[in-house]
């Protein structure tokens, strides 16, 4: 029976959870549970509130979800629940980092003998040095994989702001790169 | 296209964006251009990194700390349409005890002065009506408080 219930489609699983069927909102917990996580991670920029919060966002769903209708994707519904508890987590806990703060902090100087996956931890933890609104946009348009017409819905901001966010957020991170690791160190691991 | 609007459409061009006259003439700058190829090179590992950030796990038994928090109610409470079942019980019910209501009610009548009134037989008829009204006003009530509890709890 759980063997079949782990098979089955996401529209049957949340259908039967829908009807209180908690083995199947068990399968789409297991199925969730990592972006969940992730994400709420990346917004939160804590393992233990980000596992409270990812926790809290599916308890969330289990209640609401006689409510959903299917007008959007499960996920994006999902998305939506997690991102919304994260925000007023954050906001209940601590006021946001300002751009101008975030910027102000001092960076390392160039390390020698970089390597990709270098590179790929320095711009994870320059995203966590972002102000909550870049971090979120990026967040929501690279790892959870919406538009930036979902961001702009979700976060009620214009689309315009939205995409400014995410841009300036990407030309902070490169800048940071830049200062942290060193254009010739760069340029090795790139080409190389 | 020069350096400058080359440096404003990098993003767009790494993601896919930009439209594709633009993008010819992106491609024609680049390939005179060291300094642009090394913008363009910045923000691909930029981009690159963002689209693989990888998939976090929680802790083990985190599906089991869900399910043992989810409120147990929810399975037991029924829909609020249910309580239509229930009208046909509460017809019978007021047409059982027709006569103690009858009685209750004329004492009623008699203590606010309206001994002058007659007090209305209770039918069998009338019995499905009082137990009708009762029904609907619940569902009504139910179905409210059932949407606004909802909505708060998202909105939240």
């Amino acid at each position: 029976m759980f063997e079949h219930m782990e098979s089955a489609s996401e529209a049957a699983l949340v259908s039967r959870s829908a009807r209180g069927d908690e083995q199947a909102f068990g399968v789409l917990v297991e199925r969730y549970k990592g972006m969940l996580y992730s994400m709420a991670t990346r917004l939160m920029k804590d393992r233990g509130r980000a596992e409270d919060a990812a926790q809290e966002s599916l308890i969330k769903a289990w209640a609401a979800l006689p409510a959903f209708k299917g007008e959007s994707k499960f996920s994006s519904w999902l998305y939506r629940i997690c991102y919304n508890t994260c925000i007023s987590e954050l906001r209940r806990k601590r006021p946001e980092v300002e751009l101008d703060e975030a910027m102000g902090v001092p960076v390392a100087g160039p390390v020698q003998e970089f390597r990709n996956r270098d590179i790929q931890a320095t711009i994870q933890e320059e995203v966590s040095r972002l102000p909550d609104d870049y971090r979120a946009a990026l967040t929501l348009y690279h790892f959870n994989g919406l538009s930036y017409e979902e961001i702009a819905k979700l976060t009620h901001r214009p689309m315009g702001t939205v995409k400014a966010h995410i841009h300036r957020a990407r030309a902070v991170l490169k800048t940071r790169l830049v200062e942290r690791v060193g254009w010739d160190n760069l340029k090795e691991v790139m080409w190389q | 296209m020069n350096c400058e609007e080359v440096r404003r459409s990098v993003q767009d061009y790494v993601t896919r964006e930009l439209e594709p006259e633009n993008r010819r003439l992106f491609d024609a700058h680049l390939v005179e251009c060291a300094e642009c190829q090394r913008e363009l090179a910045l923000v691909t590992a930029v981009v690159s990194t963002l689209d693989h950030q990888p998939v976090l796990e929680p802790s083990p038994g985190f599906r089991g700390k869900v399910l043992a928090a989810l409120p147990r109610q929810r399975s037991l409470v029924l829909s609020p349409w249910w309580s239509l079942a229930l009208a046909p019980l509460l017809a019978g019910l007021v047409w059982l005890f027709r006569v103690p209501l009858e009685r209750g009610l004329a004492g009623l009548l008699g203590q606010f002065g309206g001994s002058r009134l007659a007090v209305p037989v209770i039918s069998l008829q009338g019995a499905g009506i009082v137990a009708a009204a009762v029904v609907v006003l619940g569902l009504l009530v139910t179905t409210g408080g059932a949407v606004f509890c909802w909505q708060t709890y998202l909105r939240d």
